[in-house]
């Protein structure tokens, strides 16, 4: 018994804003690739059954595109698997706030999609000895929620629904997508079902024996750059979806190759460059991106770098770098203020060249300018006005 | 004139107080010997003169019992304890709180044969003269009893009948006769996780009567309770450590684990953490040790710790939920029962640690809520016998009796014999109450340095009389304490009868209604019907900690709704959408 567990589509999301020829926004086309992608993958593998745990569109009212799109990818899969259950929850992202906003997901039922949008339900298919309880975000973030529990009634028992399990996501919360129902993982049991399917966290994480976020197919959060980060340290490689075989348990990755790369390229540390040396460390680290930044989403931070030298910066050459990257951001950070507190019992008071000696020493200066000769002249400077005042 | 009586010895420029602790008789002729009190004045010490002996006045009282020192004024600190009685006289006798209740000295203990209320008693009606007389000024007092058999504590906030004698004493000792206003009980459930286990269940008495369930975390932090039995070595120890420090309430990665992140809460997930060892183990044939630990070990501790939750069923949960005591919360003048008396002896241990190392942390902290806690423990024979394994709570006991008055931690403590519980733990009582003795005990060496007639008196002590050791008096006094203002056990539960074990519904309607009388059976019932009984425990255990206003509206919210299953047909799609192009093609 083998079901395809899929999550977070986010059909109709759109970012920054390079366009298809078709006038398409590019991630938006580059989402449903992926989601094509995966359909294409579960048309091979086969599966008894698929699920899709909530957040199929990005949002309530998704473009006409997606619309149309979602649906004709669910009439392949019903078209190919006649026999198999395509389950799909609403996840936060397309539920609507009111209810009598009505949602866009039931135009699906028509294709033989079981769907769950408001409340939760538990489809039973007696043919396959599977029975599925599907929990959509609405039905997570009433008052009072459904039992997540398996009635016993099935083989196999799979609970599918939408929200943050509480404790797995990374404790920053810079990649938590907000407006997720809080679950705590005493209330669904895992080692009490078949399977659980969950989806909300874009990141594909194990929560435990039997018990997954299959993730997102694409990188569809506000901040692609946290969610690279857990990925790395969650070591997981890319995005995919998951087959996952009910009689064994294990959970095998299929993964998505994008439309193009997400790059968070190594950081730069400018500190103490001058316009010159960082932009040629700039133009370093790009050139060594491997096959190029061309239609790439590309991020570089430098840290420590003063406000002066990133106006010098040659902004032809970014400007170039961002017209052939899909999106090229040049993440550039002053340096970090340094605040001297003073503690215990006051000591001498500074005198003005001192404070002058003092700020000269850390001022950030351009590159090729002696420190000891620019401190001097400036001590120097005071002193003399000092000397000029006392005269008078 | 009689052993125990209180004398007076007048001489030019000289008072002496003494008490009789001797009398023989020859024909017509008595003889009677007694023990120096006081010398009025006490320096130079001089031989007691040879003068006219007179009975003891109140006044006289106060000066041999050096009460003078401690009672009267803005901040005297006594805390009365009965009355001396002698030729009719009835005079009050005050302990100092200084001395009872710390910091000079503390601990009281209690000695006396069972059956005859002696140490229940005393203990019911000092703590309820140390609720009503305890001085402001010294802060604030509370009380945590274990009822360690039958009945005995199960009913302190309900008054008894007193005689007019009674009445009178109280009156005399300037206390009202009411039974304690603030008490709370907390018992463990039974097995079946929502019957209390304890005598106290009758529904008159439920509004202040509370499960004590504890999960993982809760038992994991006092395992060497459980644990130190003599099949537990450093090796299993260090195994537990690295359980409580990097495992349980904590995000654990290990790579060799499937799933590879765990979040242990409960000893559910303790288990699947377990079974994810032995399969790794298993299946990647890299022997038997697991980050250095043995296998044997690792499943040596996971049948002692899964041995808990089948040996201490009603208090430790599988699923995590813990209903506790008001850690930080303790309130002025209250009482706090723990009711073990019904539960396995590993359960008792295992509270036992647990509560009184959580009250000495809390008290370090002093955010306990209260200064001073007086913790009672009857049968130390059982908990701190002299002889026998060091067990954990015996030294535990031990460190209370030893470092507790410094945090304003006081071990009220009683045993049938005194000569047979660990000596540090009674020798650091400051004061000692003896009821009636039996007479082997009394031969025991503890008792030399009482006279002969001394220890026949307190072989034969008629109920409510008792023997007073206190670091103000330099020698035993026998007093009187009137009948505590509670219900004995005995009356208590001919009076509230024990309610029988209730089918689960009802059970669970009872500990419902203890949050809101008004809750129907009925309704209860219909709600639980078809629920699995975990389900309904958690629900209950979340209901009781955040103690909502609309009970039976949160509980069925807790328990979430019933999703009914629908029977799917097979579907059949519609045919494609024709002339509509992929949107998204290129």
């Amino acid at each position: 018994m083998k079901i395809a567990h899929l999550a977070d589509l986010h059909l109709g999301f759109r970012q920054y804003h390079r366009q298809t020829p078709a006038g398409i926004n590019q991630r938006e086309a580059d989402t449903a690739l992926a989601f094509r992608q995966a359909v294409d993958g579960v048309l091979a593998a086969r599966p008894d059954a698929v699920i899709v745990a909530g957040d199929l569109f990005h949002s309530v009212r998704p473009t006409n595109a997606a619309i149309v799109f979602a649906f004709q990818q669910f009439q392949r899969i019903r078209a190919d698997l006649p026999d198999a259950p395509i389950v799909l929850i609403a996840g936060n992202h397309d539920t609507p706030r009111s209810t009598e906003t009505g949602s866009i997901l039931r135009l699906f039922d028509e294709l033989g999609v079981d769907v769950a949008t408001h409340e939760a339900r538990r489809f039973s298919y007696p043919q396959l000895e599977l029975s599925v309880l599907a929990v959509p975000h609405e039905a997570l973030a009433q008052a009072e929620r459904p039992v997540l529990r398996p009635d016993g009634s099935a083989r196999y028992e799979v609970l599918v629904a939408h929200g943050e399990v509480d404790g797995v996501f990374p404790s920053d919360r810079s990649t938590v997508e907000y407006g997720g129902a809080l679950v705590r993982a005493d209330e669904f049991g895992p080692g009490e079902w078949s399977y659980v399917a969950f989806g909300h966290y874009h990141v594909q994480t194990e929560l435990g024996p039997r018990a997954w976020y299959c993730g997102s197919l694409e990188y569809v959060s506000t901040n692609p750059w946290g969610e690279l980060r857990d990925e790395a340290e969650k070591g997981v490689a890319g995005k995919s979806w998951l087959l996952v075989n009910l009689d064994t348990g294990i959970a095998e990755p299929r993964p998505i190759i994008p439309a193009r790369r997400v790059l968070d390229l190594p950081r730069l540390d400018g500190s103490d460059m001058s316009a010159e040396e960082l932009q040629a460390a700039i133009s370093d680290r790009v050139a060594a991106v491997p096959g190029g930044i061309a239609d790439q989403v590309v991020r570089l931070v430098v840290t420590g770098v003063p406000r002066h030298v990133g106006r010098q910066l040659d902004h032809a050459v970014l400007r170039g770098w961002k017209a052939e990257a899909l999106h090229f951001q040049l993440d550039l950070r002053r340096p970090e203020p340094t605040r001297i507190t003073g503690v215990g019992a006051p000591g001498r008071r500074q005198t003005l060249p001192d404070i002058v000696q003092d700020y000269l020493s850390r001022r950030q200066l351009p590159a090729g300018i002696d420190r000891a000769a620019f401190v001097n002249e400036g001590v120097e400077l005071v002193a003399s006005a000092e000397r000029e005042l006392a005269e008078d | 004139m009689g052993v125990g009586a209180i004398v007076r010895v007048d001489a030019p420029g000289r008072v002496v107080f003494g008490v009789v602790m001797d009398a023989a008789a020859y024909d017509e002729t008595r003889l009677y010997t007694a023990a120096v009190l006081r010398q009025d004045p006490e320096e130079p010490l001089q031989p007691v003169p040879l003068g006219e002996v007179r009975m003891a006045t109140d006044d006289d009282v106060r000066m041999a019992l050096r009460m003078d020192g401690y009672t009267g004024g803005n901040r005297g600190t006594g805390i009365p304890v009965g009355t001396y009685g002698s030729a009719g006289l009835a005079a009050p006798v005050y302990l100092d709180a200084d001395f009872l209740l710390g910091p000079e000295a503390a601990h009281l203990n209690i000695t006396g044969v069972s059956g005859l209320a002696t140490k229940t008693s005393a203990v019911e009606f000092l703590l309820a003269s140390i609720f009503q007389t305890f001085p402001a000024h010294k802060g604030s007092v509370a009380a945590l009893c274990f009822n360690v058999k039958g009945p005995d504590l199960c009913f302190l906030d309900q008054p008894a009948e007193l005689s007019t004698e009674d009445l009178a004493s109280y009156a005399r000792l300037g206390l009202s006769p009411t039974p304690f206003d603030n008490v709370r009980y907390y018992a463990p459930c039974k097995p079946d996780g929502v019957n209390l286990n304890t005598l106290r269940t009758h529904p008159d008495l439920a509004a202040n009567t509370e499960p004590l369930t504890w999960g993982l975390r809760e038992v994991l932090e006092y395992a060497e309770v459980v644990l130190n039995r003599d099949d537990l070595d450093a090796k299993a120890d260090a195994f537990i450590d690295f359980l409580a420090d990097r495992v349980v309430g904590r995000d654990f990665q290990a790579p060799e684990l499937h799933p590879q992140e765990w979040r242990v809460l409960t000893f559910a997930d303790l288990e699947a953490f377990f079974r994810a060892i032995f399969d790794s183990l298993e299946n990647s044939n890299r022997g038997d040790i697991w980050r250095t630990h043995h296998i044997a070990t690792i499943r040596k501790v996971r049948n002692r710790l899964g041995n808990i939750t089948t040996r201490a069923k009603g208090l430790v949960t599988d699923d995590g939920a813990s209903n506790d005591l008001p850690w930080g919360a303790f309130a002025d003048r209250s009482v706090y029962v723990v009711d073990v008396a019904s539960v396995d002896p590993l359960a008792q241990d295992l509270v036992f640690a647990r509560v009184v190392s959580k009250l000495r942390e809390h008290l370090e902290r002093r955010d306990l809520g209260v200064d001073h806690v007086v913790v009672f423990v009857d049968e130390l024979n059982k908990y701190a016998p002299a002889d026998g394994p060091d067990t954990y709570v015996r030294k535990m006991l031990l460190d209370l009796s030893e470092r507790g008055r410094y945090l304003g931690l006081v071990l009220f403590s009683a045993q049938q014999f005194r000569s047979q519980v660990l000596r540090r733990v009674v020798g650091n009582a400051g004061t000692t109450i003896y009821g009636r003795m039996d007479p082997d005990e009394l031969a025991t060496a503890g008792y030399a340095t009482l006279s002969p007639a001394t220890k026949i008196k307190l072989a034969t002590l008629p109920k409510g009389e008792l023997m007073v050791r206190h670091p103000h008096f330099t020698q035993p006094v026998f007093l009187r304490f009137p009948r505590p203002c509670v219900l004995s056990g005995r009356e208590g539960v001919e009076r509230f009868p024990p309610a029988p074990d209730l089918p689960f519904d009802e059970a669970v309607a009872r500990q419902l209604r203890s949050m809101d009388p008004g809750i129907a059976t009925d309704r209860v019932r219909a709600i639980v019907d078809g629920r699995r009984e975990d389900d309904v425990r958690r629900a209950l255990a979340r209901t009781r900690q955040l103690r909502p206003d609309d009970v039976l509206a949160y509980f069925t919210a807790a328990l979430g709704r019933r999703v009914e299953p629908e029977l799917v047909t097979r579907r059949t799609g519609v045919i494609p959408l024709r002339g509509t192009a992929d949107p998204y093609s290129s």
